[in-house]
Formats: structure tokens, sequence, C-alpha cells
């Protein structure tokens, strides 16, 4: 563990990436989003973001729709919680394996992910790579009490007072574009339409949302209801709504597991 | 600007349509406000590392002595006890000490409020399960929550350890014979208090862990290496001057 409260607590990278994830939550609030909030080894953080934002420590401001999922099976709870267009937030340490479940499953249910985290597994400070999440707001020190120091806390104060900043710029509020590059933190050559996931199909490759030989989308899938019989489809969620889909190629599927979707047929997995 | 931030950020035009500029100053005041909370954190350190260290060793002695840490407080502060229970009870490194968080249960928390009344959930609680070798840790930024306050007495007059967090200039908590150590965070800011009160109480959780010798792994955090204040912007002090919610009872 290391000593010393690191001298600069927000670097210009973290800072541009906060920046970049208030603007997105607002234009999520003002579409009418509720946001979930969990933390699957430090409970407090969730419960702490989601009273932040429903009910501010300053008066007069807005209450925003937040839930604090917590407990067991996070991923049950949040698939069942989120609707499209939500976001799902979660704060833990880069090994956490239940947070970069949901935070790759968010994209399946058309919520937008942002990941709050630090450190990394064995000492070693490891950020998640780019699609992991939609926002990525790291704090690259391998301490693994960081989450008590109260570097998150800061983290979520900054990101629950600039959102609502960005509430004073309504003509902002429902663009597309402008400004910095969005997702900043996941990397302009990642493959951030499918989560951080390939995928090499026969004949082709399609690695991102669009398809180079075919300019059809590669789409995240979550499956609900497997096939009933050998040439039956599956029926999978996506971030467009629910599908069947040919899973063919895949094989035997089950349901949640997460599936390539391309010109309707499931093209691989995605685990 | 018309819009309730606009004290905070008076350089950020709300007509304009292209993001560019309003993400800049976000990030700007964002490291602003970054800076001006670790420039609070190196002073409350500092101001406070006797105390810290004198605190710690008397709960040292509470856990030696089989006693168990109580931690209470309301709203954003209870998620920060909770946080610092974990901290205690299951550490990334040293020894795992008996910690409790009074907020945690709802069944008992809401029963205690319907019944005898908010003011008690707390109290109420320590008068059930605690002894005198045990320790009551009160998290509050206004230093004044009733239902704090009330707990704080319970425990004094049990023979408890106790322990409070507060900020502004220390509220009913800071004053004599309230608590055995009170720290303030000397902020008007909620959320730059809270920042703060975390590092205290990992301080605290770090000089306890080498008081009982399990200092396998932990070390405090010094105030080295901080920026001053320097940098911070003029005119985004980052403090939130409008007053705190008055139910929210941090």
């Amino acid at each position: 563990m290391t000593a010393g409260i690191a001298p600069d607590l927000l670097d210009a990278g973290l800072a541009e990436d906060l920046a970049v994830t208030a603007l997105a939550l607002a234009r999520r609030f003002h579409a009418g989003a509720t946001m979930w909030c969990a933390a699957p080894s430090w409970e407090p953080h969730a419960h702490h973001m989601a009273v932040e934002f429903v009910h501010p420590v300053i008066v007069g401001k807005r209450a925003l729709p937040a839930f604090a999922l917590a407990g067991p099976d996070l991923v049950s709870q949040a698939r069942v919680a989120a609707r499209p267009g939500d976001i799902l937030i979660a704060v833990s340490e880069a090994g956490d394996a239940n947070a970069a479940d949901l935070m790759r499953r968010t994209r399946a249910w058309g919520a937008l992910s942002v990941w709050i985290g630090s450190g990394g597994p064995s000492g070693c400070s490891v950020r998640p790579p780019g699609g992991a999440a939609d926002h990525i707001l790291w704090i690259d020190d391998p301490d693994p009490a960081i989450p008590a120091t109260g570097q998150f806390v800061l983290l979520y104060h900054l990101l629950w007072e600039l959102t609502h900043v960005c509430f004073e710029h309504p003509g902002l509020l429902t663009a597309k574009t402008g400004g910095w590059p969005y997702n900043r933190s996941s990397g302009p050559a990642q493959p951030g339409g499918t989560g951080g996931y390939s995928v090499r199909p026969p004949g082709g490759y399609c690695a991102d949302d669009v398809c180079i030989t075919c300019s059809d989308e590669g789409r995240l899938g979550e499956v609900i209801t497997p096939p009933d019989g050998p040439f039956a489809a599956a029926l999978a969620r996506t971030a467009t709504g629910e599908e069947l889909v040919d899973v063919t190629l895949v094989g035997p599927v089950s349901a949640g597991d997460l599936i390539l979707i391309h010109a309707g047929a499931a093209l691989a997995r995605a685990s | 600007m018309t819009g309730q931030t606009g004290f905070l950020y008076p350089f950020i035009e709300p007509a304009g349509q292209d993001a560019g500029p309003l993400l800049a100053d976000l990030a700007a005041s964002a490291r602003a406000k970054a800076r001006e909370s670790a420039t609070l954190q190196r002073a409350t350190l500092a101001e406070w590392a006797d105390q810290l260290a004198a605190c710690a060793a008397a709960m040292a002695d509470r856990f030696a002595a089989g006693g168990r840490m109580y931690a209470f407080g309301n709203g954003g502060s209870s998620t920060d006890c909770a946080t610092l229970v974990s901290l205690f009870a299951r550490p990334p490194a040293g020894r795992g000490l008996p910690a409790l968080s009074l907020a945690a249960d709802q069944a008992v928390v809401t029963a205690l409020g319907n019944d005898v009344g908010f003011d008690l959930i707390f109290s109420r609680q320590l008068i059930a399960h605690s002894g005198d070798c045990d320790i009551a840790v009160a998290l509050s930024t206004s230093g004044s929550s009733r239902d704090l306050i009330a707990a704080l007495r319970e425990a004094r007059g049990r023979g408890l350890l106790t322990i409070g967090f507060a900020g502004y200039s220390g509220g009913e908590m800071a004053a004599p014979g309230a608590a055995d150590y009170c720290f303030v965070v000397r902020s008007q800011s909620v959320h730059r208090i809270q920042e703060s009160q975390a590092l205290l109480g990992y301080q605290l959780w770090a000089c306890v862990q080498l008081s009982l010798g399990g200092t396998n792994g932990v070390s405090p955090r010094t105030p080295r290496g901080l920026p001053d204040g320097r940098a911070i912007i003029s005119g985004i002090s980052g403090r939130q001057s409008g007053p705190a919610a008055p139910d929210r009872g941090e």
C-alpha cells in the first residue's frame, strides 16, 4: 500500500473523462433516464451515489432518479431494472468480475455504462480495456485501499456537480456531437461498439459496430429464451429491443448468454 | 447566467451549441475542485495529526480489550460510515476488527424511527448493544445532527470511547464534553468535508493497525506531495455557498 496523498487527485485526462461523462449523464437524464448504481465490493459507494443524485446537498437542485442496487446477483437485478436509455454506473476495483459483467451487459440492455474504479489485481494498476464501458473514470493507483480514501467520493461528487452544470445548457442536452472526441477513455481504435469483444465470422471480419464487408452491424445481444427446437430462433435482447436470432452458428445457448448479432444471426459468443 | 449554478461557474455561457467550450470549462473546474479537496485534506491531516495518533491508540486499547466499533451517520455520511466499517472489518491489509454500522439494518432503523422517533435511532441501538470497552464513531458534516448528538451522549454515559467527525466549525459535536475526540474539517462544502473525513477515517484505521502491530502492508497517508492552493482558479473556489439541505442532515 502506498503512503502519501496523490500529488494531483485529478489529472488532465481524468478531468476530461469526467466532463464528457457528466454531459452524457445530463443528456440521458434530460431524456428521462434512471441511474442505477452498483458497487459489488464496496456497496456503500452505490448508496452514496444514489443519495447524492436523489437528494442533493444544495437546496434548489433538482432531484434526479437514481437507485442503488445492493445485495446478491447484481446482474439479475440490473437486467430487470434497466430500461433502454437508462444509466448503469459501477464502482469497483479493476479485478472485479461482477462489475465487468455488469458493464459489458449494459450495452445489450440499451443503457449507458459508466465505470468508476482504481487499481488492478495483484498490486498492479490495470485499467479496463477500452470499450469495457461507455465511460471509464479510472484512478491509476494499485493501492487496494483507494476505495476507502475518499477518492471515489470525490469523483462522484464532481460527476454530480458537473452534471447539474450541464443542465444550464439546454441547447447541448440533445446534441450528438461536438467538442472533444467522446468516449476518450475507450480510445478511437478500440472495438467499443461490441464492448471490447472482437469476432471473426466466416467470410469476414466484424470487429466494430459496422461490418467492413457488408456494412451491417455487429450488435451485442443477451439471450432471453433459447430456441425451443433444432430449427427455431432464440429470443434476444439488444439495445434496440427484443428480436429473434438464428443461433445455428454458435451452437446451444442458454438464457443470459451474450452473443454478437449480425444480419439476424448470432456470429459468435461474447464472453 | 440565470441558472442555479451560475454563481459557481460565472464563466460559462448557457447559449452555446458547441459542447467543446463547456467540456473544457467543466474539466478545468473539476481539476480546481480536486486541488481544493487535496489542499483541505493536507490541512486537515496536519491539524489533527497528534489527536489522530492519540485517538488511534485509545481505539487500539479498546479493540485489544475485546471492544467493538459502532459507526453511525445520516445520508451520505451513513454510507461513508459503512465504508469505514468495511475498512476496519474487512481490510485489504492488516487485521480485521469488529466494526458495525448502526444505519445498516433497515428493520431496526425504521422500527426505531417509527416507534420512538428518528432522533433516537442510534442511541437506542447503543443501549441494546454496547458496553464500556466499545467505541462510538459519529460522522456528520454539520456536527449537530440530533440523532448523532443523542447517540454520543448515550455512548459517553455508558463509558464508550466517543469519536466525532464534523465539518464547518464543528457544531455541537465540538463542544466541550460532547466527544472524547472530535475531528473538524474546516470547510463550508459538504462535499469537500466528506472527502476529507474519508481520509481522516483511513488515517485512523492505518494508525490503529500500527498500534495493534498488524502493520503488514499498512501505512498511513502522509500529507506530502500535495499541491498547494495557488492553482485554484479565481472565482470557482468550489465552495458550495448555497445552504445545505435542511433535512439531509449530514
